[in-house]
């Protein structure tokens, strides 16, 4: 039974990780902007056509992974500039199509420059080596994933609870009018959370894509809705609740993948249901559960409108 | 919105408006009857028509309502399958559910009875999914509905239902757009009809959307869109009529739906995708968010763009001994993302604003309220 | 005494450990005009809000006619006869005067969405037309019909919004700092509406107001709380001579 289970846990951690490093994103934004930064996904899927590319063009893979990681950051500074600031005072509803436009442009350009071909993501030593873990085979970038992840949350977490711009953030994301008020210099902070936000969904594409080795223009939008169902589920605006909820979200999914073959091995089904189609499904029937029964999430808080 | 005028009576710019769509349904007919079938022009009709009914019934909903829902897509998918599984004649079903021995449905209904069915089945969808969903805020609103298509499409794609759906194989050989050609006996097309129908399905469906838009219940809509505080306190109950406006805007998308199958001659499940609901969306936003005239007239225009008029962006252009730089497969999606996201950022209120057909002729007329200003929704 | 239109009793509403209106009880008979007066954060709006059915009280019940309303959906009140006007102005700012109005004849319908689309009710759609002309005129916004509302100057946006609730056939009008932002001689003028309305409509009103002219010229009974608590009632002459009033308003301590 555990060995069947195993494989598939072990997977689930190693997405979770990856899911959670894309949710941070998605959580401070909306924690300061009340944004749903719809963008946020395909930002992490250019990082992996960034990567292929530069790998490709011959820079040495050692000066690819920062260079990929600066340039993910810009590209997430440059959208915020373009796309959002000047829509600052507009409606929600507008800044969302914004987003949903960003996601757009960002897609058909990569379809534009790859042609619309799966593009083989470079393989990068050490990480993409196999290893055997209790048992089952694996890549070591599934180990390193939840270790990886979890020394960048409580870096992040230190960053906002001890300095000067951390500060701001939480002030900004408490209340923006009276943050201003105040003299804190709101695009600054903005512009360093889609900095932040951005960074983090690049090193969860080089963890992602060398786990899955393909990339193409729509590799971003499945991994960016599910990291943003995590951050719901979590508690949106809260970075342990972004975590919490992308291992959730990450280890279910995986074992759904594997319910067939894990129910009839404990003879609990008699053959394949075909279960595993709702692998993606389940998240979203989670996030609805959580809308319906506790829509401020595991770790949210109450927000009330004022009449 | 439409003119507010104490008394209903018809004025000469409603009048003229109906004229000019009259008259270009007579042109079309024409069209149709002279111009090769095969003419791209007959292509972005359909589509164009399929689009436009979409993108209105999309339109009810964020633009009227402000309730921004992202499940267009799910309905839509719906609205494909009932009138796929049951219209596909019973000598094709053996052929269409090849690994399912044929399927569970073994009748087939009229075209017209199975295109209301699509629309009473993602209506009736829509009732259930908007006990839990519509009670949330704007975005929560929007991931929630976005989910909930996720899930339909991973349903109709289940293994387990596939007697019923197919599962992810295509539904096909159903009724077409080209079966509403009168045909002789000898199969010759004495009368082509086949652009013609599906324009008049969706012109009386957008019409009743209109109507409805603009009867003492689009009040209320438009209220809630405003002030939902200030809607409720004038005794409108939100969550009915809330529910109204996703049950009929989803009926219209389960229409739309069955019309998309005919058009595409097949149907399959993981089509229909998020990026289909972000492209009506987006040809909702380009038309004037609140306006019925902008939604068809950016469909069509978007239809034809990308389907005809610069189609020629993704090929090699060579004038003389130059190449044109950067055209080739793909580049056509990037000019319009552009167009797109410089109508997003500069232009917010699309093509028309608020303002419906009327009241352009009314302004060309001079008597345009120069006070008229376009609410741009929350 | 009269009829009692409005019976409020032991009200309390809690918002965490904030308690923000304490026990309070209150009754208003048909035909008065009674203000609730308080410092700013007093309770006021609160205790507004939770007899228009915003909020529902943590304690407490609210009647209306006899009638136990307390925890009915806003818009089911309204339906019972009570209707109000906001703090800040809440139009409906897509829509022109006419049709802010018209909207608010809706909760009166007998038609449903099918009818209605469908034409079907046109007796109907010509009344509420007809009477939403009427009450225009009475208000005298009638040559602004086809403005925006939005557009209207700031004193008649706030009319048009009492307009707009007296379209829904209310029995008690609730008026949420009608006066806020208006110079003396709108004040003045907006007195005279009220009473005119009052009448008019054959009204109860309840009012909340900063404007102390306002409050002591038109109302026959006042209620004052501070920090969400009862402190005094009575006429507006009793009102002004009572020490409690007075220490709260000059911020002195009770004791």
């Amino acid at each position: 039974m555990w060995s069947t289970v195993f494989p598939y846990l072990l997977s689930g951690i190693s997405v979770g990780g990856q899911y959670a490093l894309i949710a941070i994103g998605y959580t401070m934004v909306y924690g300061i902007l009340r944004l749903i930064n719809f963008a946020h996904g395909d930002v992490f899927m250019v990082a992996g056509i960034l990567m292929v590319y530069m790998a490709a063009s011959g820079v040495p893979l050692w000066l690819c992974l920062p260079l990929v990681l600066v340039l993910t950051a810009v590209i997430g500074f440059v959208i915020e500039r373009v796309a959002y600031k000047p829509l600052r005072a507009a409606p929600r509803m507008s800044v969302m199509i914004s987003a949903i436009g960003v996601s757009y442009t960002l897609q058909n350009l990569v379809l534009y420059i790859t042609g619309g071909l799966n593009q083989i993501y470079p393989t990068i030593p050490w990480i993409s080596d196999n290893v055997t873990i209790l048992g089952a085979s694996t890549k070591m970038v599934t180990i390193i994933t939840p270790i990886l992840t979890l020394v960048l949350v409580v870096a992040l977490v230190w960053l906002i609870n001890h300095t000067k711009i951390g500060m701001a953030m939480r002030a900004v994301s408490r209340d923006f009018e009276t943050s201003q008020l105040m003299g804190i210099k709101i695009n600054r902070v903005i512009s360093t959370t889609f900095v932040i936000g951005t960074f983090l969904a690049g090193v969860a594409s080089v963890l992602y894509f060398t786990n899955y080795t393909t990339v193409i223009q729509t590799s971003g939008a499945m991994p960016g809705l599910k990291a943003f169902v995590a951050a719901v589920f979590g508690g949106i605006g809260s970075i342990p609740g972004a975590v919490v909820g992308a291992f959730i979200i990450g280890i279910a999914e995986n074992l759904i993948k594997g319910l067939d073959i894990i129910l009839f091995k404990a003879g609990l089904i008699p053959g394949p249901m075909g279960l595993a189609t709702f692998s993606d499904a389940f998240t979203f029937a989670l996030l609805i559960i959580i809308l319906a029964v506790k829509p401020t999430g595991l770790f949210g808080e109450k927000i009330t409108d004022k009449v | 919105m439409s003119n507010s005028l104490q008394k209903k009576k018809v004025d000469s710019a409603t009048i003229i408006s109906a004229v000019i769509v009259l008259a270009l349904y007579a042109l079309v007919f024409v069209a149709e009857q002279i111009i090769p079938p095969t003419s791209m022009l007959f292509t972005v009709l359909k589509k164009g028509a399929t689009y436009a009914l979409v993108a209105v019934s999309m339109n009810l909903l964020n633009g009227f309502t402000g309730i921004f829902s992202l499940g267009q897509a799910g309905f839509m998918l719906v609205g494909a399958y009932v009138y796929g599984i049951f219209t596909i004649p019973i000598v094709s079903r053996m052929d269409v559910y090849q690994y399912y021995n044929g399927g569970l449905v073994q009748f087939t209904l009229p075209v017209f009875i199975a295109m209301l069915l699509s629309g009473l089945a993602a209506a009736l969808l829509a009732l259930l999914i908007g006990l839990p969903v519509l009670r949330l805020k704007s975005d929560y609103l929007a991931i929630a509905t976005l989910g909930f298509a996720e899930i339909i499409r991973a349903l109709f794609q289940w293994d387990k239902l596939g007697p019923i759906t197919n599962g992810s194989n295509m539904l096909r050989l159903f009724p077409t757009f080209n079966d509403f050609n009168i045909r002789a006996a000898d199969g010759h097309v004495t009368v082509y009809l086949s652009t013609l129908v599906p324009l008049l399905i969706a012109g009386v469906c957008i019409g009743v959307i209109i109507l409805l838009i603009n009867s003492t219940f689009g009040r209320a809509l438009r209220a809630i869109k405003d002030d939902e505080i200030a809607a409720e306190a004038m005794g409108i109950r939100l969550a009915s009529h809330k529910r109204l406006a996703f049950c009929i805007s989803s009926f219209f998308a389960g229409v739309g739906g069955a019309m998309l199958a005919m058009y595409q001659t097949t149907v399959q499940a993981k089509s229909f995708t998020t990026a289909m609901t972000y492209e009506i969306l987006l040809i909702v936003v380009i038309g004037g968010i609140g306006s019925v005239t902008g939604s068809c007239l950016s469909s069509f225009l978007f239809v034809a763009c990308s389907e005809w008029w610069l189609r020629f962006l993704d090929q090699k252009q060579v004038i003389g001994d130059f190449e044109v730089p950067l055209l080739r497969n793909g580049f056509r999606l990037v000019v319009f993302s552009i167009i797109i996201m410089i109508v997003v950022l500069f232009f917010r209120r699309g093509i028309m604003g608020t303002n419906e057909l009327p009241d352009v002729i009314r302004k060309l007329q001079g008597k345009g309220r120069s006070s008229k200003k376009g609410g741009q929704g929350k | 005494m009269s009829e009692n239109v409005l019976h409020i009793e032991h009200l309390t509403m809690r918002f965490g450990g904030v308690v923000a209106v304490d026990d309070l009880s209150m009754d208003i008979n048909k035909g008065e005009i009674v203000a609730l007066i308080g410092p700013n954060g007093a309770g006021k709006t609160t205790a507004f809000n939770m007899v228009t059915g915003v909020y529902t009280p943590t304690a407490g019940r609210i009647l209306l006619d006899g009638r136990d309303i307390t925890g009915m959906r806003p818009d089911q009140i309204t339906v019972q006869g009570i209707a109000r006007t906001f703090q800040n102005i809440r139009l409906f700012s897509g829509m022109t005067v006419f049709e802010n109005v018209l909207t608010a004849k809706h909760l009166r319908r007998t038609s449903n969405f099918l009818t209605a689309t469908f034409r079907l009710n046109a007796a109907e759609e010509k009344r509420m037309r007809a009477e939403t002309e009427k009450l225009l005129r009475e208000v005298d916004l009638y040559d602004l019909k086809d403005e925006m509302a939005t557009s209207l100057p700031y004193g008649k946006q706030r009319l048009l919004e009492i307009a707009r609730a007296l379209a829904t056939e209310p029995k008690l009008l609730l008026l949420d700092e009608p006066a806020a932002g208006m110079n003396p001689q709108e004040t003045e003028e907006l007195s005279a509406f009220i009473r005119q309305i009052k009448d008019k409509f054959d009204l109860t009103v309840f009012l909340i107001e900063h404007h102390m002219n306002l409050v002591m010229g038109i109302s026959d009974r006042i209620y004052v709380i501070d920090f969400g608590r009862h402190i005094a009632n009575g006429t507006p002459a009793e009102v002004q001579d009572n020490p409690a009033v007075i220490a709260a308003y000059l911020g002195v301590d009770e004791e």
